[in-house]
């Protein structure tokens, strides 16, 4: 049983520290980039050298350690890690003719690097992880975690989720056709009718154990998928909530991984037939298209069972106002990998 | 190029190189040790510093012993410079 006890988010959005999920921050450029904090708590001499993967996901991570009685290691999905430290190293690689390097950039670059610099901040010698599959990197650590729950339900961990927009991951997104070339708005996402979606990038932070007293959330199944296939992914489905929902149990609210591109639409309108007169939420014009866009669904998903209110553009469709027990997520990376997390309210 | 210049032109370097990001150029004394106290510079940013000589002034340091001598402070760095940039 993996229960979440408390969670942070830096994304786009004001939801870090003073929350505030109703206003809608505009994505600029096509890109919805976070809303960094000030990181008081890092010492500015092991600040200056972090890249901003590393500085988001330590900045998130933090306010929750300092919370947590004793920690037990770090569990983090992240598709690219500090990407824009690994070209940067790889440019003055070409550029000195591979020379004498230096080394700052070389240790941002590696995946690892956050769930590395949180265990070296924090002395911690624990459990410490990287998963990287992709579209499937932070479901994948949330599996690992139940499996370690499973193992040592008395244990606590910090899971977590991070990546960033870099110039190189963009432009490369973007001749592939997954970001809109022409200008678009977090508002009108939805209704863009073109192919491609907004750049976007988070860190996620949650401190996690097996025990269900003042628990916020329990992650009731996760599940995923690598397939185009539409009746597959329905099957997935079905068997999930066949297994996990109880008799009479009901989902309240779909929050979809929709993202505005038209190609992908198909998987959404699939899954929305599956759970009908369940209401319908979107999140991806509040954080834009990345690869652990999952992790801020599943923060927002906490922040919802907790205020039990919908803000109102996130609603795709409601079916009826009442008390919001279960959410499932579905999310689909580039059409080809697709995930499932269905979560339960605690307390 | 003069002493006063070149000392300038460091500092404006150590500060880029290293990212310090709560420095200016001109917040740094020439007579201010790098590690330790004063700017509280550590082994990763004596690599730095290392490669940054090369690269800017043509100066390839192989002996650590030699570099401890160099990378005192700014005066010290700046005389090194003087007597051996190759660009």
């Amino acid at each position: 049983m993996l229960y979440i006890h408390q969670s942070t988010c830096i994304s786009a959005q004001q939801t870090f520290l003073d929350v505030d999920i109703n206003t809608l921050h505009e994505a600029v450029d096509n890109k919805l980039k976070v809303i960094e904090p000030t990181y008081e708590s890092i010492p500015p001499g092991i600040l200056r050298r972090m890249g901003k993967v590393v500085r988001i996901g330590i900045g998130a991570a933090l306010p929750l350690i300092r919370q947590a009685t004793s920690l037990d290691g770090f569990i983090i999905g992240t598709a690219n890690g500090g990407m824009e430290d690994c070209i940067k190293f790889l440019n003055q690689i070409i550029q000195y003719e591979e020379g004498v390097l230096t080394p700052g950039s070389f240790v941002q670059s590696t995946p690892n690097a956050i769930a590395g610099q949180l265990g070296l901040f924090t002395k911690n010698k624990g459990y410490n992880i990287t998963h990287v599959h992709r579209g499937l990197a932070f479901e994948n650590a949330i599996i690992d975690a139940i499996m370690l729950l499973t193992d040592h339900p008395g244990n606590n961990y910090l899971l977590g989720a991070v990546d960033e927009i870099s110039a190189y991951n963009y432009n490369i997104e973007m001749l592939s056709g997954w970001y809109k070339k022409e200008p678009a708005t977090c508002k009108e996402l939805y209704q863009t009718n073109s192919i491609g979606s907004i750049a976007g990038e988070s860190a996620v932070a949650f401190l996690i154990n097996g025990d269900q007293a003042n628990a916020v959330a329990q992650i009731v199944a996760v599940d995923h998928i690598h397939t185009s296939d539409i009746s597959i992914i329905e099957n997935q489905l079905k068997y999930l909530l066949q297994h996990y929902l109880l008799a009479g149990e009901k989902i309240d609210i779909l929050l979809s991984g929709e993202n505005g591109d038209n190609r992908l639409l198909k998987y959404y309108a699939a899954i929305e037939n599956i759970t009908a007169d369940t209401t319908v939420a979107r999140f991806k014009h509040m954080t834009g298209e990345y690869a652990t866009a999952s992790a801020f669904a599943v923060w927002l998903a906490c922040e919802l069972f907790q205020t039990q209110h919908i803000p109102a553009h996130i609603v795709k469709n409601q079916t009826s106002e009442k008390s919001i027990k279960n959410i499932l997520i579905y999310n689909n990376y580039k059409g080809a990998q697709h995930s499932f997390i269905l979560l339960k309210k605690e307390n | 190029m003069e002493t006063a210049a070149l000392k300038e032109q460091l500092k404006k370097q150590i500060v880029e190189f290293l990212n310090l990001l709560s420095v200016k150029p001109e917040d740094i004394k020439d007579d201010e040790p790098l590690f330790g106290e004063g700017l509280g510079l550590d082994s990763i940013d004596s690599l730095e510093l290392i490669v940054l000589l090369g690269r800017e002034y043509g100066i390839d340091i192989k002996d650590p012993k030699e570099g401890r001598k160099i990378l005192v402070d700014v005066n010290t760095m700046v005389a090194y410079i003087e007597k051996h940039r190759t660009k």
